[in-house]
């Protein structure tokens, strides 16, 4: 358990970017934190994947829904971090033509990939032009976004020919479809999956998620799992 | 002059009185993650245990509410043959004791766990849980009635000989009446309390906001219930006492020792300071160098005797 403290936070679009004071590693990409800020007097912490750092700071994407995370988005704000923990995305195995795919908010997850990828295409998909400046996280060259009512399953089908392996990250329902028609076409899928979570390292199983027909805890087995282990959407 | 922590459960010496509350420790999935918590606990409390593997509740599980959290996790686990077969080795290989948490819906669930795990090196005591509020039968079920609760303790006593800590629910009108029949039953400790029963409901769809509806109340909320329940049980019965619920700090420990309790367990304040058994043991050093009542054994008998 670390403390740190919010050294800047600015708007993009209808998220925060919440930069902590480098106190903690930031682990590699798709891994996550349980950050909470001590001014909150709530029981638990929340877990947020890295989306960027350098030397002197880390930044999560945030998503204001509660005091919790209201409490965070305050420059000086003192935060206890634990982690990193997690399997993130194994960029060593995306092979020679990665693609990376996201959806709204989840996208973020893939800057930091991006990175270790830079010849690999953005697919991804908003529900509007504001929601879609998360894209801005992501430094890759290549990039092609849909925003509603645009389906992002059409704009990948040519795409998945060529792909060594799909990166995946956004709302479940996006990414278990984007695992399926990976698995159609053969194509290796890593997809980065979401779960409310109380503790983050094992503890408390409540982050369960189906994978291969049984219940997991997600913090254990992912968040960033093989697409095959998902149950088509 | 520094304090003497070691205290006793019954006639199991333990050199700290902090162990994990069932359920809210993972050790092996810990050190994965890099977080020697096994080291921190006089002894490892284990996820209970079901004679057959289940899968548990659907999500969500957990819901953060004032004071605490709800959580509707639903006793996921191996089974007990998996169970005695892979994480009873792997555990013990810590080499710290165990107490083993059995549950069950009906009385032979329990009895088998006991004769099952009876022979097993390493387990210092099997934990009686007849008190989740998350399953649909069993469990709550039992010991929400004295002679329900009698019956399972006195089939586990004739099936082990290993030391049986209840634990009970503080969902009943009368805990201490539930203590006198496990006391009846041949328990040797209770475990006191599990989570209370509690509902959240989502803003959005108005509806409960767990999969399971329903969950467990813990966290801070519970510290008085739980403490209420130490003191009703303690003046009904002999049975050594754990503490459990809400524990967070040497404060929150010595209240539960001046209660009546031998020991204590921290859960859900755990799952956002992973060694909070440290700190809540040297916090405890501290407060009983502070008061001059140096021993662990001695608190309760200055206090409410």
């Amino acid at each position: 358990l670390t403390r740190s403290r919010v050294a800047a936070c600015e708007p993009l679009g209808p998220y925060l970017r919440v930069r902590l004071e480098r106190t903690f590693p930031p682990g590699e990409p798709g891994q996550f934190h349980m950050l909470r800020p001590l001014a909150y007097d709530g029981l638990l912490a929340r877990p947020l994947s890295a989306v960027a750092s350098d030397e002197a700071s880390v930044t999560f994407l945030i998503q204001v829904r509660g005091p919790a995370l209201e409490a965070l988005a305050r420059v000086g704000a003192e935060v206890e971090v634990l982690g990193p923990f997690g399997h993130g995305f194994d960029a060593g195995a995306a092979g020679a033509a990665p693609l990376l795919v996201g959806g709204g908010f989840g996208v973020a997850l893939l800057a930091p990939l991006s990175r270790l990828l830079p010849a690999a295409p953005l697919l991804a998909a908003f529900r509007d032009a504001e929601a879609a400046r998360a894209a801005e996280l992501v430094p890759a060259a290549e990039r092609e976004l849909v925003l509603a009512p645009g389906n992002v399953l059409d704009a990948l089908a040519p795409r998945l020919a060529g792909a060594s392996c799909v990166l995946a990250a956004g709302p479940d329902g996006l990414v278990r479809a984007v695992a399926a028609a990976a698995a159609v076409a053969g194509v290796p899928c890593q997809v980065a999956l979401e779960a409310p979570m109380a503790c983050g390292y094992g503890a408390c199983y409540s982050c369960a998620v189906s994978l291969e027909g049984k219940l997991v805890r997600l913090c254990v087995e992912g968040p960033v799992v093989a697409g095959d282990r998902l149950a088509p959407a | 002059v520094s304090a003497d922590l070691s205290t006793s459960v019954g006639a199991l010496a333990l050199p700290h009185p902090v162990m994990n509350a069932s359920g809210t420790l993972d050790a092996l999935a810990a050190r994965a993650a890099g977080l020697a918590v096994d080291a921190e606990l006089a002894l490892l409390v284990t996820k209970t245990v079901t004679p057959l593997a289940r899968d548990g509740n659907p999500a969500p599980r957990v819901a953060e509410v004032a004071g605490g959290m709800l959580n509707s996790i639903g006793l996921p686990n191996p089974g007990l043959e998996a169970f005695a077969a892979m994480v009873l080795p792997a555990t013990r290989a810590l080499g710290r004791p165990l107490v083993v948490s059995i549950g069950g819906f009906e009385h032979a669930d329990y009895e088998l766990a006991c004769r099952t795990l009876d022979g097993e090196q390493g387990i210092a005591a099997l934990e009686l849980n007849v008190s989740c509020p998350n399953v649909k039968s069993g469990c709550i079920s039992i010991g929400s009635e004295p002679a329900e609760t009698e019956a399972v303790v006195r089939l586990c006593r004739a099936a082990t000989g290993l030391p049986l800590w209840v634990k009970l629910s503080p969902n009943v009108a009368d805990p201490a009446e539930i203590a006198r029949a496990a006391e009846r039953g041949g328990a040797d400790a209770l475990v006191l309390t599990n989570t209370l029963r509690g509902l959240a409901i989502d803003h959005r769809t108005l509806l409960p906001l767990l999969g399971g509806v329903t969950g467990g109340l813990s966290g801070p909320a519970l510290k008085p219930v739980a403490l209420a329940a130490v003191l009703a049980c303690r003046a009904a019965c002999d049975l050594p006492i754990v503490g459990v619920g809400g524990i967070a700090s040497g404060w929150d420990a010595l209240e539960f020792l001046a209660a009546g309790a031998s020991a204590v367990q921290v859960g859900s304040a755990a799952f956002r300071e992973p060694l909070l058994a440290r700190r809540v043991r040297e916090e405890l050093a501290t407060l009983l160098e502070e008061r001059g009542s140096v021993r662990v054994s001695a608190v309760k008998t200055t206090t409410l005797d």
